[in-house]
């Protein structure tokens, strides 16, 4: 589903992915792992398309159409969505709003009706309730206000709405208590089907606890320094990066979860 | 040095139209008094940004004439007064007699009535930092009087359509006073559209009085097209315990200018500003408002957003002045812009002059554009970017748009600021 090729992309002049190469297959559920300032969040800026990173040299390819050539919202309309680590809080826009501007955009680019106020309304409720998220958010303006663990609900909720082709979920466990990750975690598994995939990315292997993962890969300097399956992630918790020859700020992945 | 221009003469001609001779006299007198007045400069502090875009051609100084003939096509869910090239057409109006409210033309008052107006006239504004408003004195054709008794409430909202017809080049003097007694309550929505090609002044002026409790809501919607220059002034004064709310959306045209001057002179009073301003193209826009907390115990609440697209250029200048004895005064005043475009101009202005010691007085004034990231968050989701734009920009309107208390107003408004984004905003 997923392919890229010798990923190299930078931001201001700044090299910070130096030759990714990842295949993900529809089914599968990928998590990148690997210290602060290795590339994870600037991997999963790349493939959404922000125009802030410039893509050097490589390929991504989302079931075999170019994705370098699409712009932002044309990838969201084919089928990639991004998590944000930080999702944004636009005060006058409210969330409804919001969310059935996206939906319909994505049935208008199916060539679908689109929905009107009460369908739409009835649909958010209820994908809502999945993520515990009071339907009472859907009218206050899109995160505003929000506590870290609603705008990940939220985002979540935004996933299981859109239900993209390709997930992915940039430190979506970052600042969530037990709680909230179980119920994020609930979400994520309900996206799991036969024909999406789903790439996390994470500092922690918390998160795999709950979501499990087929495959692991360590990312590092921006390159993918090893691959492996779910006990990579267990390995990693024990040993930290180091024996992997990569350097961590922070002493060991697992000593702030 | 050279000596600052001043009105040309052409402009000291009014029309012909019949006026009781109280008005007719009082005309005279102010046109008397504009002889050699100087025009504004961009050495004139207050039309610093603004005085390169007034263009005073004799052209300009005909008297326009009120056929009657355009097409009023709107449906106006309200009392109508159809005001054409600044002359009321009562076949075009619409609104019923009723207890302790008259509204009545310029040119239907009887001579005392004309007489006791004549008196008054003016006595809102400070003419002096309203230098246009007096060649409205000089040159009105018509106008409204609208006097409210006490405790009398309009029961729905009276829109006052201005219309300017450019067939041919000429200017335009819409007037309108209403006097509102205690605890009364009207609602006035000014409507200023506009249709021909030929350049067209509008110079309009429109006063407020409010005695003790008496309830103003004043809509503005500034519309006209691109052969218009307009210059308009309102002038308030409130009596205690009054309040008074104003909600102004303009859309930019060659020149467009309103000055709005309240005066809080009586302990409880309230008054609201709001204002909406988009502008596009070449477009100028400059509002200059001013709060005068004259008693004490009187609050005042100014909320103004420009948007500013392509070349185009806003100005807000606010001023609160409070006054020595204006204890306990509470003002607030907050003007946003949104520049749309790296050629886009803002100038924002907030001035307070405060000699009481015991008031709450706080402002703000921000610029910026809209914010990359949240755009980008919009588009990640298949928001296309025309769309994605929109919404943020309605974003930053939305809570005065949502403000506007006549429905019609808010529907006209949405419809061109639709197309505004149309023009603006296009898709990657």
């Amino acid at each position: 589903m997923l392919s890229i090729k010798n990923l190299h992309a930078s931001v201001e002049g700044e090299e910070i992915l130096k030759g990714i190469n990842l295949e993900i297959k529809a089914g599968e559920v990928h998590a990148i792992m690997g210290p602060n300032g290795s590339g994870k969040s600037t991997l999963s800026q790349v493939l959404a398309g922000n125009e802030t990173f410039e893509v050097t040299q490589g390929e991504i390819s989302l079931n075999g159409e170019n994705l370098l050539d699409l712009e932002t919202e044309e990838r969201a309309r084919e089928g990639i969505f991004l998590a944000f680590q930080y999702p944004v809080e636009i005060p006058g826009v409210s969330n409804l709003q919001f969310l059935r501007t996206a939906v319909n955009a994505m049935r208008t680019h199916r060539g679908e009706p689109e929905m009107n106020a009460a369908e739409f309304m009835k649909l958010a409720k209820e994908v809502s309730k999945q993520v515990d998220l009071d339907p009472a958010f859907l009218k206050r303006g899109v995160n505003e206000g929000f506590s870290g663990g609603e705008k990940k609900r939220n985002e979540i909720l935004q996933a299981l709405l859109l239900q993209p082709k390709l997930a992915i979920l940039d430190e979506t466990d970052s600042g969530l208590d037990i709680d909230a990750l179980q119920v994020v975690s609930k979400g994520v598994n309900a996206l799991r089907a036969e024909d999406r995939a789903i790439l996390m990315v994470t500092h922690y292997q918390r998160l795999l606890n709950h979501i499990v993962p087929d495959h692991v890969h360590v990312l590092a300097g921006g390159r993918i320094v090893k691959s492996g399956g779910r006990e990579l992630a267990l390995e990693l918790e024990e040993r930290g990066y180091g024996w992997l020859g990569v350097k961590d700020e922070e002493a060991t992945p697992s000593a702030a979860s | 040095m050279k000596p600052a221009p001043t009105i040309s003469s052409a402009f000291l001609e009014p029309g012909g139209h019949s006026l009781p001779e109280p008005l007719l006299e009082l005309r005279k007198q102010r046109g008397t008094a504009l002889v050699d007045m100087p025009l504004p400069t961009r050495k004139t502090e207050n039309w610093k940004y603004s005085s390169r875009h007034l263009k005073l051609t004799d052209e300009l100084a005909t008297t326009l004439p009120a056929t009657g003939k355009d097409g009023y096509s709107l449906s106006i869910p309200g009392y109508r007064v159809v005001f054409h090239n600044g002359v009321m057409i009562p076949e075009a109006s619409d609104f019923p007699d009723l207890d302790g409210i008259r509204i009545q033309r310029f040119a239907d008052l009887d001579d005392d009535e004309a007489a006791a107006l004549a008196e008054r006239l003016d006595n809102t504004l400070d003419t002096r930092a309203v230098q246009m408003a007096r060649l409205n004195s000089a040159r009105f054709e018509d106008g409204l009087y609208i006097q409210l008794d006490k405790e009398a409430v309009l029961d729905q909202p009276l829109f006052i359509v201005h219309e300017v017809t450019g067939t041919a080049s000429g200017s335009a003097y819409p007037r309108i006073y209403v006097d509102a007694a205690r605890h009364s309550q009207i609602t006035v929505v000014e409507e200023y559209l506009s249709s021909g090609e030929e350049p067209v002044m509008v110079d309009t002026v429109t006063e407020f009085v409010l005695a003790d409790g008496a309830q103003v809501t004043n809509v503005r919607l500034v519309m006209e097209g691109e052969n218009v220059q307009h210059i308009g002034a309102t002038g308030v004064r409130q009596a205690a315990n009054s309040r008074f709310e104003s909600h102004c959306v303009g859309f930019g045209g060659p020149l467009r200018r309103h000055d709005l001057q309240v005066r809080l002179e009586g302990e409880g009073g309230e008054c609201k500003l709001n204002g909406v301003v988009v502008t596009q193209g070449k477009q100028h826009y400059d509002n200059h408002t001013s709060i005068e907390h004259v008693a004490a115990h009187c609050d005042s609440e100014e909320t103004y957003r420009n948007i500013a697209a392509d070349e185009s250029h806003a100005v807000f200048n606010g001023r609160i002045h409070i006054h020595e004895d204006a204890q306990k005064s509470n003002a607030n005043m907050n003007n946003k812009n949104l520049l749309l475009s790296t050629g886009a101009e803002i100038d924002t202005k907030p001035e307070l002059e405060i000699y009481a010691d015991d008031v709450k007085c706080a402002h703000g004034a921000t610029i910026g554009q809209l914010d990359r990231i949240s755009l980008f968050y919009l588009v990640s989701r298949g928001i296309g970017r025309r769309e994605a734009n929109t919404l943020l920009t309605m974003a930053f309107i939305n809570e005065l748009v949502e403000q506007i208390p006549v429905q019609a107003v808010k529907d006209a408004a949405q419809l061109r600021l639709n197309e505004f984004f149309d023009q603006t905003f296009q898709e990657a």
